[in-house]
């Protein structure tokens, strides 16, 4: 099975063990990523916040590049963000003079036809929580999960056309696939702060710090996310908090791809989980994962 | 007590016809539930509710919309787009105001979000792809504070987290779709 691959910015940097782990997983569960040619950033949030028009053109161009990519239907993007603008725009297009506009900026036709998902529903639906368990080599047994979603995920349910927005539950079932154990916790759609971190750090390290004490009250070993920017924040700013706010949080935050690969028996390294800020090699030494 | 006679009260819709023109959303639907309120992770940092500023569109109050800092501390989460009872795109509405404040260059506290959105749309317009190094060092230069975060940098660097350099692909392309748009906005 072939599926256009629109990394985004993040995976090329701050999220690149997102990047290195979506492809070992792919290339385990037998799904052959076809990274769009030549695709540009897609705006993000700071886009749509300044310049309506380009937040959508920019987008669209790449769409309009992925139904390039080897006459594929269907693309795939792992950062919330970019999957989030991608379906925003495909909402937007509806309006047929906003679309004009945009095809004479992009220089090229709108394609109507394309799918956009999220690595997450690549993995569900693709492929299929069944699949997973017969490939499960080592099984996180025991290991306690807090699945985050955050925002962008699932919000607007006009967009994303999720059911479940309020409370989703695919990350779970992989990760029960996986043998792991999803608790039940508060936070799971709650905003990280996301690029606030750069403008108005504080902001981020407050709502972080919600997160983080409400998944270790939940009693959660670990946080499984979808996106490269609750990454950062999750796991990057831990130690700040624990400074700021006199705590001593230490918890291992993967992308859930990453869990997917340790369990089908990819070595630690081969995943990129090395380049975590927070620690985790005990972790993983205690579960005989490294 | 002062007593207003009703004739002279007069309510000036011109903004929030601004609003539904540029956004397509229209802000006479809300009857102030304060469910985006509610649920606002941000709210708490805020001067007034986001359940507020629907109001503040609604009767004109531009100043109060545009000057205070509610817009600019939205995460742009979606929490309050998602669950509005009367399907209004609050967050949407928000962007907007927030673009007619950068369009017009009023006078807003904006917590630097004005220099971060330039700085972000100038690197893409010229490299194509973001460049976080660079966005990063630029916007702490800039507001004045060079050393923030930087141990947190040298340590994502050292993790090949952050390049040095950008990725230069197709740098005309982009500034060809910008300078398109520049066009089709005259």
């Amino acid at each position: 099975m072939k599926i256009a691959y629109y990394p985004g910015c993040s995976l090329h940097s701050t999220g690149v063990e997102y990047d290195i782990s979506t492809r070992k997983v792919c290339d385990a569960m037998g799904i052959e990523l076809a990274e769009v040619k030549d695709w540009i950033c897609c705006g993000s949030t700071p886009a749509h916040r300044c310049d309506d028009l380009m937040s959508v053109a920019l987008p669209a161009k790449n769409l309009a590049l992925a139904a390039e990519t080897d006459n594929l239907k269907e693309v795939c993007a792992p950062c919330a963000s970019c999957y989030s603008r991608l379906k925003f725009t495909q909402e937007r297009m509806t309006d047929e003079n906003l679309k004009r506009n945009v095809e004479q900026i992009i220089g090229s036709q709108y394609p109507e036809d394309v799918r956009v998902l999220h690595m997450l529903d690549v993995i569900v639906e693709k492929i299929g929580t069944d699949a997973i368990k017969e490939k499960v080599v080592k099984s996180l047994d025991g290991i306690k999960v807090a699945c985050y979603y955050g925002c962008l995920m699932t919000r607007p349910p006009k967009v994303t056309g999720r059911q479940r927005f309020e409370n989703p539950t695919d990350m779970e079932s992989v990760m029960e696939a996986l043998g792991a154990e999803a608790i039940d916790w508060n936070m799971k759609t709650f905003c990280c702060g996301a690029s606030f971190a750069l403008t108005q750090t504080d902001v981020v390290l407050e709502l972080t710090r919600k997160i983080l004490a409400d998944a270790d009250s939940a009693g959660a070993q670990v946080i499984s996310v979808g996106c490269p920017l609750c990454h950062v924040n999750l796991d990057g700013r831990q130690q700040q908090i624990n400074e700021k706010f006199n705590m001593n949080l230490k918890i291992p935050t993967f992308y859930f791809t990453e869990l997917m690969g340790l369990a089908l028996g990819i070595e630690a390294k081969d995943l990129g989980i090395h380049r975590h800020l927070t620690k985790v090699e005990d972790f993983l030494k205690e579960r005989a994962l490294a | 007590m002062k007593i207003v006679d009703q004739k002279n009260i007069t309510v000036d819709r011109s903004f929030a016809e601004e609003i539904a023109k540029r956004s397509g959303e229209n802000v006479f639907l809300c009857y102030q539930c304060k469910k985006c309120a509610s649920g606002c992770p941000s709210r708490m940092f805020m001067d007034s509710t986001p359940t507020e500023l629907m109001r503040y569109v609604q009767l004109g109050m531009v100043d109060e919309a545009m000057k205070g800092n509610t817009v600019w501390f939205c995460l742009s989460c979606q929490t309050c787009s998602a669950r509005c009872p009367q399907d209004i795109d609050i967050a949407h509405v928000i962007d907007t105001v927030k673009i007619i404040v950068q369009e017009k260059k009023i006078k807003a506290d904006t917590k630097n979000e004005r220099l971060f959105n330039w700085l972000w749309m100038k690197i893409l317009k010229y490299i194509g792809r973001m460049y976080e190094v660079g966005l990063t060092g630029m916007l702490n230069l800039f507001t004045g504070r060079p050393f923030k975060d930087l141990p947190l940098g040298i340590k994502m660097i050292r993790k090949h987290k952050l390049r040095l350099l950008p990725s230069i692909r197709k740098p005309f392309a982009t500034m060809k779709m910008f300078s398109r748009a520049k066009r089709l906005k005259k």
